[in-house]
């Protein structure tokens, strides 16, 4: 992925070049950063100082993070957000690989509409339907549950849509090859098409994870109690719920919570790049 | 390459059933019966809560009070409607003062009075003005439980380190102004002296206080309103007495909302604040935060005209007649254990609320705490002066959150320079077509 | 074994190319409709359930005043449209809204690229920076509204504190309406940048390196060679994240909600948050579907533009 490009002959201007070129990096870097360093920086710093507007501090300690491991329930919101994200990312996973398969495998009749139609659900935001689908989860008696949280979100148009575009590329032999051995759609699908997708199907899985971590105003409207709260909303709880602001330990809890992620961004970065350039690029 | 897949796909059901049920296992109680408590209290008034109810489940093994916090009191009330009937709704729930027209007509709860006879309940203990505010005909409809006044705090050590006298306990607009500016002025800018948040509670109270009506029968009390003022003489004079303080430039405007309020109260504790008007039920947090000495007025009154005195604000509870009867029960014992004389002593001092048995003042709690405080005082002497009117004690009304959130937008809007007549005009306007929608599709009229 | 298989050589060929032959007898077509319910239905049935559904019942709503339960109770036909679009109030939500979606478009493109861009340098350790210029993707709504509203706290925040040290008037970001807008929507663009500089960066990478040589021997400038051919050639990129960013910003709601609820002044009162608002806080449920039938007109109509740019890319 290295750049190819030529660079100029090594010289005492190219030097300085460089140098100006790592004081530009680094200003940037701090544009970027500077928000989450500021949070993170204040996180070790004891509350009465930072209401006091002191920048630095000697009395630098974890205190914050463990006031706020053991005094709320952070851990607990990352568990749930954890189960509720994988939950909706397997079955995205499963179900828009499903719906790829028979919009791209299977012959029915109007299947060139029904793919319209799940086209123009691309068109029509959650959240301008979130009423209605109060009253559907409630109608379901799922309120205050994970279920309310993963069952909306099972499967994406979205999803379906580029697993589409993925399996259209697998080789038409391959296909061929498969009816003549006999091999079921059921078989054809799980032993080619899901291993011949796999890169798309874990960039699906990536952004289907993110987004169901992310997601904000649905969980805060159908879940009453910090047993089925995602992190998002606990954190939201958090700071609504103190009175004046113990500043240190609500940067410490956001840390906390953006810690995992982080982590597991630079880890999967290689794959989740390669990911979203071919879906952007297409 | 077959068999790994296979794998993977029974990885996945193990994984969809074993996680959601680990989740559930944890919270199924022991055999107890479950009460949940809804709240909207924050700081230290939740850490209490939390406290009566952990207080309440060791006193008895029938009942495990859970109490969990659900945000804002505008947040709070349609939550209770739309989880009527489902599991998720709450046993018990503390809802705010302007609500209470609304619940009760959405017939959610199993009224107070029907527990009260049962057991005959002495309700005499509890304040009578607060009992009136949750009655209708009569009937107690909901427990008061936490009251509060609306009053003016100020640094009075702040105040003694510039020369500034400090304002009278029962002050008008203009002493407040006086000593805004001294404060701004002598501190050469670093201390600003004012703030008012935007917030339509206050901005209720400032009709209260100049004997106004928001809303048409008396505000309610002996009819469904259908008309509403907000552009009148009293209105119109608070605010002019903000914009002159915003003017003289030692008026600093926080916003509105949760966030502006806790940096309000930052700032004051910091000594960057000299004076704001608030609940009472913030005074054991100002009095634990700072080592300065506070001072506490009565609610600022219109130049030249007495006080008519102010609503009590705050919440009553509720029980949800949604619920089986033991639970209804369990709910009911909570209600009166935080209802009793200590209890409810121990919410004043931890949170600033007004004690509502009339015996709490007598706990040694309390005592000490006016000995120390004796500035704690004022909300209890406040409330006590009033001379109950239709003007005084609250709207009775539905879509009270919309009259919120209007005022709200209009002190915004006059705090940045719009006339004040144009933006009362337009939140008068707005509040009575939703008004007049509310009635019309509940078939009001 | 994956390795070994054939590329498909044109991917734009139609699908109907790929549906095999001996499709024909009876039990084969039986057969088929067996597996079109097996793998169609269950996302047929969500998306019927929790999207189409609702848009229908959004739209009925929105003719109706609801009472306190949010069920329709008197039909007043298109009034609730006419109400809001005379409703000084909403217009304002309106227009903030595309002044908010129109700058954060902007600004997140152009600080996405000038990171892209710099991040292309052939440097010791730009593998580093590289990371950390993605980072900002990894931080969700409610730890970013956390951090900023630090930073633009009127008493101790890094911004209050800046003006005082050089003793510049003080801005109280989040209660001013002139400003209150202008700090959600540097906060929203610094959400964005990761995900932006990622894909950016990405497009410029996969161009082909003997483009620039031959520009670089005729002696075209840097600058030019990145307006001349990067620019061009990215294009389709650069289109794909202004769509996504557009409507990501049009369904903002998360940052409102936590650093201004609305306010001041309704300055930051965005449709989404207005819909929230009305539903449930006013419990004005028709009303809110109203504002929720708006915001879908306004939503799927950029999308249709993306569809239609996508169409000439992709066979149907």
């Amino acid at each position: 992925m290295e750049m190819n490009r030529p660079v100029t002959s090594e010289t005492n201007h190219g030097n300085l070049k460089r140098w100006g070129q790592y004081a530009l990096l680094l200003v940037l870097t701090v544009i970027v950063l500077g928000p989450f360093l500021l949070g993170l920086w204040t996180s070790v710093m004891p509350t009465a100082e930072i209401s006091k507007g002191a920048l630095w501090s000697t009395h630098i300690s974890l205190d914050n993070y463990i006031t706020a491991i053991t005094t709320t329930p952070i851990l607990r919101y990352l568990l749930n957000s954890l189960v509720i994200s994988t939950v909706t990312m397997l079955f995205q996973v499963l179900l828009c690989s499903m719906s790829a398969y028979a919009f791209v495998f299977l012959k029915f009749r109007y299947r060139k509409q029904l793919f319209m139609v799940f086209l123009i659900t691309m068109m029509l935001p959650f959240e301008a339907e979130v009423i209605p689908n109060f009253s559907t989860v409630r109608n379901m008696g799922l309120l205050n549950h994970y279920a309310a949280m993963i069952i909306p979100f099972l499967t994406a148009a979205f999803g379906t849509f580029m697993l589409r575009q993925t399996f259209m590329q697998m080789p038409v032999e391959l296909k061929e090859a498969a009816d003549i051995e006999g091999l079921s759609h059921w078989q054809f699908y799980s032993q080619l098409a899901v291993p011949y997708a796999k890169i798309s199907l874990m960039t699906l899985a990536a952004y289907s994870f993110l987004s169901s971590w992310n997601q904000y105003l649905w969980p805060m409207l159908t879940t009453f109690s910090d047993n089925f709260r995602p992190v998002q909303d606990g954190l939201r709880q958090l700071q609504g719920q103190e009175s004046f602001n113990n500043w240190g330990m609500i940067q410490a809890s956001a840390a906390i919570v953006v810690i995992p992620t982080l982590i597991i961004l630079f880890i999967g970065q290689h794959y989740f790049k390669a990911g979203l350039n071919e879906g952007a690029v297409k | 390459m077959k068999i790994r897949y296979q794998r993977w796909w029974l990885g996945l059901a193990l994984l969809l059933i074993v996680l959601p049920l680990g989740a559930c296992a944890r919270t199924q109680a022991a055999s107890r019966t479950q009460i949940v408590f809804w709240h909207e209290m924050t700081g230290p008034g939740q850490d209490q809560l939390k406290q009566f109810a952990k207080e309440f489940n060791a006193s008895q093994d029938k009942y495990q009070v859970v109490p969990q916090y659900e945000g804002s009191y505008n947040e709070a009330v349609q939550k209770i409607l739309h989880t009527h009937g489902t599991s998720a709704s709450p046993a018990v729930f503390q809802s705010m003062d302007v609500s209470t027209s609304q619940l009760y007509h959405a017939h959610v709860a199993t009224p107070m009075q029907k527990f009260i006879d049962k057991d005959n309940f002495d309700v005499n203990q509890i304040s009578p003005v607060a009992r009136a505010f949750y009655s209708q005909g009569g009937k107690q409809i909901s427990m008061p439980f936490n009251t509060s006044q609306p009053v003016l705090y100020y640094n009075a050590s702040v105040l003694k380190r510039l020369g500034i006298k400090a304002p009278p306990v029962d002050p008008s607009y203009s002493d407040i102004t006086r000593v805004a500016k001294a404060i701004s002025t002598k501190s050469h800018g670093k201390i600003k002296g004012l703030t008012v948040e935007e917030y339509g509670w206050l901005f209720e109270q400032f009709m209260a206080n100049s004997d106004e009506h928001l809303a048409n029968h008396e505000d309610g009390r002996t009819g469904i309103p259908t008309k509403v003022h907000l552009n009148t003489p009293g209105t119109q004079e608070a605010m002019k007495w903000v914009k002159s303080n915003i003017k003289s430039g030692d008026f600093i405007d926080y916003g509105a909302g949760g966030q502006a309020e806790s940096n309000e109260i930052a700032a004051f504790l910091a000594g960057k604040l000299g004076i704001f008007i608030q609940s009472s039920a913030y005074i054991s947090q100002l009095l634990a935060g700072t080592k300065d000495q506070l001072g506490i007025t009565y609610y600022p009154h219109r130049n030249g005209k007495p006080a008519n005195g102010v609503a009590i604000g705050g919440a009553s509870l509720w029980i949800g007649n949604d619920k089986p009867k033991d639970v209804q029960q369990g709910a009911w014992k909570f209600v009166q254990f935080v209802m009793s004389a200590k209890a409810q002593a121990q919410w004043q001092a931890a949170t600033g609320y007004l004690a509502l048995n009339k015996d709490s003042q007598a706990q040694p709690i309390l005592q000490k705490l006016y000995q120390k405080y004796p500035a704690a005082q004022v909300p209890s002497q406040q409330l006590a002066r009033i001379k109950a009117n239709t003007a005084n004690s609250g709207v009775f009304m539905e879509g009270v959150i919309q009259e919120r959130n209007l005022t709200q937008t209009a002190m915004a809007q006059i705090y940045n320079g719009t006339p004040i007549d144009k933006a009362l005009a337009i939140a008068e306007k707005g509040l009575n077509d939703a008004v007049a929608n509310t009635n019309r599709a509940n078939h009001y009229k | 074994m994956l390795e070994s298989l054939p590329k498909h050589t044109n991917p734009e060929e139609p699908s109907k190319e790929l549906v095999p032959v001996g499709l024909n007898s009876a039990t084969e077509w039986r057969k088929d409709r067996l597996y079109v319910a097996l793998f169609l239905g269950p996302s047929l049935l969500i998306l019927s359930v929790f999207v189409f559904w609702p848009m229908l019942k959004t739209m009925y709503l929105s003719l109706f005043l609801t009472d306190n339960f949010g069920h329709a109770s008197v039909f007043v036909g298109f009034s609730n449209y006419l109400n809001l679009f005379k409703n000084p109030a909403y217009l304002s939500s309106l227009g903030a809204t595309f002044v908010y979606v129109i700058a954060v478009s902007i600004l997140t493109i152009i600080l996405g690229m000038v990171l892209a861009v710099v991040a292309q340098q052939h440097l010791k350790g730009i593998r580093f920076f590289r990371t950390l210029f993605s980072s900002t993707m990894g931080i969700s709504v409610s730890v970013a509204a956390i951090f900023w509203l630090f930073a633009f706290n009127p008493s101790v925040g890094v911004f209050a504190q800046i003006s005082q040290a050089l003793h510049l008037p003080e801005i109280n970001w989040l209660a001013d309406p002139h400003f209150a807008l202008l700090a959600i929507i540097m906060t929203t663009v610094w959400m964005n940048l990761g995900f932006t500089f990622l894909i950016l960066f990405g497009a410029l990478q996969q161009l082909p390196s003997s483009l620039f040589e031959a520009a670089e021997i005729a002696g075209v400038s840097k600058t030019a060679q990145f307006f001349k051919i990067s620019l061009p050639l990215i294009s389709p990129t650069l289109f794909f994240v202004l769509i996504v960013t557009l409507i990501e910003a049009f369904k903002s709601f998360g940052l409102i909600d936590l650093m201004t609820v609305g306010g001041p002044n309704n300055a930051t009162n965005l449709l989404v948050y207005r819909v929230y608002q009305d539903a449930f806080l006013n419990g004005n449920y028709g009303l809110a579907s109203t504002e929720s039938v708006i915001l879908t007109a306004i939503i799927a109509a950029i999308t249709l533009i993306q569809f239609k740019l996508l169409g000439k890319r992709v066979s149907y």
